[in-house]
């Protein structure tokens, strides 16, 4: 009699499959240390060429309207890095700008930050914020194409 | 033929390998030899009994080798069923293990990949210090429930 071998058929690629989830899992969970502090930029296209609003805006497209007379938003790009106290996350913008983020020491759910924006070597912007972990500030006016870019910046 | 060729072939005759021509030969012989008769009796006689004995022994071994069958089957029968359910753990058994690391991982997937739409919690800032080199910047705040907007005015293009 044939002997049937039990690892062998339809069962075998689960310890695989099983292997490979588990590393995506750990790879993707992030490490949530209480002095880190997820930093989030979305850039936004605004501009009058059509009438549509990205869907990714979430809650803040209807105060992009309210706020800026484009009637277009559309999200280009968004980016997000863990940083530590002391850390300065790169962030790479449209029209080859850049955007350096650096976290400095605060109190409490206060979050403060050093950012400066270039333009090559020109330097576009440098400012320290402080804000609430789940806030957001906005930096805009660099032209792009037809309209400008918005910056949404939130921290968490 | 003498006595002795005839014990040979009544021996070759009992083993069925007597060749059919000389049967008449060693019949003659026997009917005239009763010693040799005797001994062709005796070995046909032998089969039967042996027969007999074998049946004897075998209906008083019945109960126990129905009982050892029974538990030979019992334990095919076992065997194959833990097989078959091994086989089923191991084919499909992968799978909710599978889709409970896929939602965790989908649930906890992040850093770096995140599209979820915005959704700020507040929009308190405060501005510490603003600086550029090659713009103006201007500070825009139109009220607590709107983000306050850091503007810039870039020089060389206005």
């Amino acid at each position: 009699m044939p002997k049937r071998n039990l690892r062998g058929g339809p069962g075998a690629p689960a310890l695989p499959i099983l292997l490979l989830l588990l590393l995506l899992l750990l790879a993707a969970v992030p490490v949530d240390a209480a002095d880190t502090v997820s930093v989030d930029v979305g850039a936004v296209y605004a501009s009058n060429e059509g009438t549509s609003i990205d869907p990714a805006l979430g809650t803040i497209r209807e105060k992009l309207r309210s706020m800026f007379n484009y009637t277009s938003y559309r999200m280009l790009d968004r980016k997000r890095r863990s940083l530590s106290v002391g850390e300065t996350g790169e962030f790479d913008l449209p029209g080859r700008r850049t955007m350096r983020a650096t976290l400095l020491p605060a109190r409490g759910d206060k979050v403060r930050l050093s950012l400066q924006i270039s333009e090559g070597p020109r330097k576009l912007l440098a400012t320290t914020l402080g804000l609430r972990r789940g806030g957001m500030v906005l930096v805009g006016g660099p032209t792009h194409q037809a309209g400008v870019l918005i910056l949404l910046i939130s921290a968490e | 033929m003498d006595c002795g060729t005839a014990s040979g072939k009544i021996a070759a005759k009992a083993d069925g390998l007597l060749p059919r021509e000389a049967e008449a030969e060693l019949a003659a012989h026997l009917a005239g030899c009763p010693s040799c008769a005797a001994e062709d009796a005796a070995i046909r006689a032998t089969g039967p009994a042996l027969r007999a004995l074998t049946g004897i022994r075998a209906r008083e071994k019945a109960p126990a080798l129905g009982a050892m069958w029974t538990r030979v089957r019992a334990g095919v029968e076992e065997s194959r069923e833990t097989r078959r359910r091994f086989s089923w753990i191991a084919r499909w058994g992968w799978i909710p293990a599978a889709a409970a690391l896929a939602v965790a991982a989908f649930l906890f997937y992040p850093a770096g990949t995140d599209r979820s739409p915005f959704h700020p919690a507040t929009f308190d800032v405060a501005v510490e210090e603003v600086d550029s080199d090659a713009a103006t910047v201007a500070l825009v705040d139109k009220g607590e429930d709107l983000p306050r907007v850091i503007w810039i005015i870039e020089d060389a293009k206005t």
